[in-house]
């Protein structure tokens, strides 16, 4: 398989404080990855490097080939890459419709609204509604349709799970396993180690902005001791 | 002839038409301010100028050109906005990070500049533009006569408030400027050039003010200075509606501008008023605005302060000494003259940077403490025959009532909010100062009697009214120098830092806040009280809102937050403006010129940066600090 994204000593700065130390990992075309860590590992700011969200990167972002580290958020977009934010991100001022449609097509092939909302059930009733007046679970799914909407094959994913009630996340979860068998690309942040478990192809392990250990899916539940002494658990 | 409640109703339709038409203004205006302060975080305060420049544009291509009003109601818009592209492109880009003050500093710069060279070429007189032929002549509605080019005005108005509402509210380019507005860096992470977006935004918002003055060309006088009152009657619009909605800046500007109208055809004394007057209400009742729905923080980030520490007591003792003698002695090389004005002025910048600096409430209102206490002492010592120490005290104890009240209610807001608060009731005083008939209007109070000090001292002799101006320039900068060392200072400090963490310490904030306050306005009134036995003068200059700018100008030139930043600011605006007297004009140039400069390139100011620099020189050699710096500090999730 191709490698999608690969992403070699990446360094990132939040003003002076530098987060990211060598961050070396890859992603290949139609896997599920994960990012384990604890709490300040650095796991969001991963994300927001490759999104270029930051104010200073630097290393070697490569998408199918492409250098990512210098360009701007919305040519890193435009490149086929979508990201859904731990805050979920939902907007206050738009419907619910308008948020599902704000993120422009990057790509052709992206899903039809009528797909996302076989998908998501819930939201179809709601589509006038205000964005944020939805219940968390309802906007982690608006968060999630809208960026299945713009054809972007590369999907980041912070935290999908946070404070949601365990029927959404399993609902979040076979979501997930559908846009696999879709195709999609994901990378997904987690803190629930059991979450993961179940979806990922491979897990990446950091601690204070490195990665430090890479488990495959398969082997998961021999390393869950040492899984545990990093992660805290 | 009908009356309606005493009023002729020709009379109250014809004033009502009126205030439709300024409302139709104050919508337009206020619109393209919510506008760009949505996308930007900028207060734009050349928005006034830029109005301007669209009337003048208009004017200019009429009379040099001959290029007729339709031609212009497309291309002035078009012009204006692309200069204010560039703007953007080349300054305002550089400040989105910074405390949203700057912005509105930046931009008051522009205006200036913009105002002080048009006045320059054109003269400030108004010059007539002619209704165009297809909208000459009215008609006659049986109530009223309605001359149609005001109907215009008014269809037009509405018809462009609602259209940019509609794109705001229910395109898809209005749901990316919605959503960029709440989360900028989110839109640009799904692909839109968030960057040129805004840039285009604030080239539409400027548009539309061009568009406003270029329709209002035929209805008032062209001239330089249309758009800055203006622009002060739209931002207590605006505080009144609160920003918070595009439909809110609508139907405010429309009201207000009705209310105008009502009150100009019941009780006319009070029609340039009663705007400040209801902005002084809402305040009061719904302090967000009536259509804001919350009250925003509006602090933006953090201002680059200065990391030293105060000098010890016995430095700051000696300095203070050292001044006294410089000051004492100065006549003997300097015109005293200059000396003594430059010393009112440092008094009233320290009084300023007292709320300024250290509360980080930047008024931009301070003219109206420095003016009323001139009137009330002039009008002590030369119609009541006050002695001057006792005309002197009724002016400071003027200011400082006056500052009781609007800071009770101006420090309900904070940020740019407080500055378009103080900035609305000192136009409110100016157009009280304006009326009266004890201030002399235009005339202003002249020949006011110096007197005889305590009965004993003749201020008429130079060398009394010199020691005596020192010695009320010095206490009045001890008393500051004190204060801030003080824990009253402290605590202000704290309160500037963060409100809400001193109110988790068990400060009573707003307390704090009001106290530095009326300080600040009875110590400008001091200086302005000074200001009318000196220069025998109480006039409408000391009102005007011009004089609050150079109030500014003299703290940000000097350095805000610096105990003599302002001192020094004060000494080289007066210099600057005794010995470029003969530019006219231009020095209003100049002074825009050294905001814009201030805010880009030194916003320590002068003295804050010779700190900064004497510091950065007696640290630890770089090297070593860069070292530090790549210790691991915990990274963010």
């Amino acid at each position: 398989m191709s490698e999608s994204l690969a992403v070699c000593d990446l360094q990132a700065w939040y003003g002076e404080s530098k987060v990211l130390h060598g961050m070396d990992f890859s992603v290949r075309a139609g896997e599920v990855v994960t990012l384990l860590g604890r709490n300040g590992a650095g796991k969001t700011t991963t994300l927001k490097a490759i999104m270029g969200l930051l104010d200073k990167r630097s290393g070697s972002i490569a998408l199918d080939g492409h250098e990512l580290i210098g360009a701007a958020p919305y040519d890193i977009a435009r490149k086929g890459i979508a990201f859904c934010p731990e805050e979920r991100g939902i907007f206050a001022s738009l419907s619910v419709r308008e948020n599902l449609l704000l993120p422009p097509k990057v790509a052709a092939g992206g899903m039809t609204v009528a797909q996302i909302l076989t998908l998501f059930p819930n939201l179809k009733e709601r589509l006038d509604s205000q964005g944020t007046k939805l219940s968390g679970g309802e906007q982690q799914m608006l968060a999630l349709g809208r960026i299945l909407h713009t054809g972007a094959r590369i999907l980041l994913l912070d935290e999908p799970t946070e404070g949601l009630a365990p029927m959404i996340i399993r609902q979040i979860g076979r979501t997930i396993t559908e846009l696999k068998a879709l195709g999609f690309t994901i990378l997904l942040v987690e803190q629930n180690v059991g979450f993961a478990a179940g979806l990922a192809d491979r897990h990446y392990i950091m601690e204070l902005g490195r990665v430090v250990e890479e488990i495959p899916g398969a082997a998961f539940e021999g390393r869950l001791g040492a899984l545990k002494s990093y992660l805290g658990l | 002839m009908t009356t309606i409640l005493g009023v002729p109703s020709a009379v109250l339709y014809g004033q009502l038409l009126l205030g439709l038409i300024n409302g139709a203004f104050y919508a337009m205006l206020s619109l393209g301010l919510a506008v760009i302060f949505g996308m930007m975080n900028i207060v734009n305060f050349a928005h006034g100028a830029q109005y301007m420049i669209g009337a003048m544009g208009a004017w200019l291509l009429l009379n040099y050109l001959g290029v007729g009003y339709w031609w212009a109601l497309i291309l002035a818009p078009l012009i204006v906005g692309a200069i204010s592209i560039v703007i953007e492109v080349l300054l305002l880009r550089r400040l989105y990070k910074l405390d949203h003050l700057y912005g509105m500093l930046l931009t008051f710069g522009l205006a200036l500049m913009v105002q002080g060279a048009f006045s320059n070429w054109f003269g400030s007189s108004g010059q007539p533009y002619t209704i165009p032929q297809a909208l000459m002549g009215g008609r006659n509605l049986g109530f009223m006569f309605l001359p149609n080019y005001r109907a215009w005005v008014i269809v037009t108005s509405v018809v462009i408030c609602l259209g940019t509402w509609y794109v705001i509210e229910r395109t898809k380019l209005g749901a990316y400027l919605r959503a960029a507005t709440e989360n900028p860096m989110l839109v640009q992470a799904f692909g839109i050039r968030v960057p040129r977006m805004i840039t285009l935004t604030y080239g539409a918002g400027v548009a539309l003010a061009a568009l406003a003055g270029v329709l209002a060309a035929p209805v008032y006088q062209v001239s330089p200075l249309m758009g800055a009152d203006l622009l002060i009657v739209v931002f207590a619009v605006v505080v009144i509606g609160g920003m918070g909605s595009i439909m809110g800046a609508i139907v405010t500007g429309f009201l207000v501008g009705i209310v105008e109208g009502l009150t100009k055809a019941f009780y006319p004394e009070a029609s340039t008023t009663v705007v400040f007057v209801v902005m002084a209400v809402v305040l009061l009742i719904r302090p967000a605005g009536l259509f804001g729905s919350k009250l925003e923080a509006a602090q933006g980030q953090p201002q680059s302060g200065l990391s030293a520490t105060a000098p010890s007591m016995r430095t700051q003792t000696l300095i203070f000494l050292a001044l006294a003698c410089c000051l004492a002695a100065a006549p003997l090389v300097v015109y005293p003259g200059f000396m003594m004005k430059a010393m009112i002025f440092a008094l009233f910048a320290c009084a300023f940077n007292l709320v300024a600096g250290y509360g980080r409430l930047v008024s931009f209102g301070h003219s109206m403490f420095l003016g009323s206490a001139g009137y009330v002492c002039g009008h002590a010592a030369k119609i009541w025959g006050l002695s001057p120490e006792l005309a002197i005290l009724a002016g400071t104890a003027t200011a400082a009532m006056l500052g009781l009240v609007t800071g009770w209610l101006a420090i309900r807001r904070s940020g740019i909010y407080f500055a378009m608060v103080t900035l609305a009731f000192a136009q409110m005083v100016y157009f009280v100062a304006l009326q009266a008939r004890f201030t002399g209007g235009e005339d202003g109070l002249q020949a006011v009697p110096r007197g005889m000090l305590f009965g004993l001292i003749d201020l008429s002799q130079p060398a009394n009214l010199y020691g005596f101006v020192l010695v009320i320039f010095l206490g009045g900068f001890f008393l500051i120098m004190r204060l801030v060392g003080s824990p009253f200072g402290r605590v202000l400090k704290a309160i500037s830092d963060h409100d809400v963490r001193a109110q988790s310490l068990g400060f009573e904030t707003n307390r704090y806040k009001l106290v530095a306050f009326v300080l600040s306005a009875a110590l400008a009134g001091l200086a302005g009280s000074t200001k009318a036995i000196v220069s025998q003068l109480a006039s409408l200059t000391d009102v005007h809102w011009s004089m609050s700018g150079e109030v500014l100008l003299m703290t940000f030139l000097g350095g805000v937050g610096t105990l003599y930043g302002p001192l020094v600011g004060a000494f080289i605006v007066v210099a600057m403006q005794n010995y470029l007297a003969a530019f006219g004009q231009w020095v209003t140039v100049i002074h825009g010129l050294i905001f814009v400069l201030c805010v880009l390139a030194f916003r320590r100011g002068i003295v804050g940066e010779l700190i900064e620099l004497w510091h950065r020189l007696r640290r630890t050699p770089p090297a070593a600090s860069a070292a530090l710096r790549e210790v691991v500090v915990a990274p963010q999730e």
